[in-house]
C-alpha cells in the first residue's frame, strides 16, 4: 500500500467520522421538543489502522450532555407538572447548527483531499504516460 | 599502427566486461519487473474484489458511501497504473520489432 492510498483511507474514515457527527445532530435537532430528551455528544478518537499502517479518525462512545433542561410554563401541556411547568429537551438549535457546519467543513476538507490524492496520482501516471 | 591495435583489444575486453554486466543487470531486472508486475496484478485483483463488494453493498442499502468512493477509487488507479504500464511495455515491444535487422 502505498502512500497516495492511505491518505485516501484516512480521509474516508474523516468522512465517516463527520457522517456520524452530523447524524446525531439530525438526531438532536429531531428531539428538540422532545419531553426530558438529552442531547447526544460524541468525541473523536484516533485509532492505529494495523492492516494500513496509518493513524485514522474513529468516533468514540456516544454521551448525554447533563445540562439542565429547558423548563417552560404550559399548564394545558398532558406533561405538565402540579406547578404547571413542562419539562422540555436540553437542546440548543443554534448549537445543533453551528455544530453540523463544523462537520461539513470537515467533511469538505477530508473530500478535498480524497480528491487531491487521486488527481496527484493521476498526475503522476501522465508524466509516465507522456 | 600498433599503437591503435592494442587500444582496439583493450576497449574490446572494456566491452566484453561491459556487456557480461549489462547482461547480468537485465537478468536481475527481468525477474525484478515480472516480481513487480505480478504483486501489481495480484493488488490490482484485490482492490478489483474490494470495489466490486463496496459497490454491491452500497446499492443495497448497506455500507456507507465513503469505502464505495474508496473502493471504486483504489480499483480505478490500480486498473488506471496497469493499463499504463502495459501501454509502456507494449510500446516498448513495437519499438524492438521496428528495429531494422
Amino acid at each position: 500500500m502505498f502512500d497516495i492510498k492511505k491518505a485516501m483511507g484516512a480521509a474516508a474514515a474523516g468522512m465517516s467520522a463527520q457522517s456520524f457527527r452530523l447524524r446525531l445532530v439530525g438526531e438532536n435537532i429531531a428531539n428538540v421538543d422532545t419531553s426530558g430528551f438529552q442531547r447526544k455528544t460524541v468525541n473523536f478518537i484516533n485509532v492505529l489502522d494495523r492492516a494500513r499502517g496509518t493513524t485514522t479518525v474513529k468516533t468514540g462512545q456516544v454521551q448525554l450532555d447533563e445540562t439542565d433542561p429547558r423548563v417552560t410554563l404550559d399548564p394545558g401541556n398532558p406533561l405538565a407538572d402540579a406547578r404547571g411547568m413542562v419539562t422540555l429537551s436540553n437542546v440548543n438549535p443554534l448549537i445543533e447548527i453551528a455544530d453540523a457546519r463544523e462537520a461539513q467543513r470537515s467533511y469538505q476538507t477530508n473530500l478535498s483531499i480524497f480528491d487531491q490524492a487521486r488527481r496527484m496520482h493521476s498526475a503522476t501516471l501522465d508524466l509516465i504516460r507522456r | 599502427m600498433k599503437v591503435d591495435s592494442l587500444m582496439a583489444s583493450q576497449v574490446y575486453g572494456q566491452t566484453q566486461n561491459v556487456l557480461k554486466s549489462g547482461a547480468q543487470d537485465a537478468d536481475v531486472d527481468a525477474t525484478g519487473f515480472a516480481d513487480a508486475l505480478e504483486a501489481a496484478l495480484s493488488e490490482m485483483r484485490r482492490s478489483l474484489q474490494t470495489g466490486e463488494k463496496a459497490a454491491v453493498e452500497a446499492m443495497s442499502g448497506q455500507g456507507d458511501v465513503q469505502s464505495l468512493a474508496e473502493a471504486l477509487t483504489a480499483t480505478e488507479m490500480a486498473l488506471e497504473t496497469a493499463v499504463t504500464v502495459r501501454d509502456r511495455v507494449v510500446e516498448a515491444y513495437q519499438e524492438i520489432l521496428r528495429m531494422p535487422i
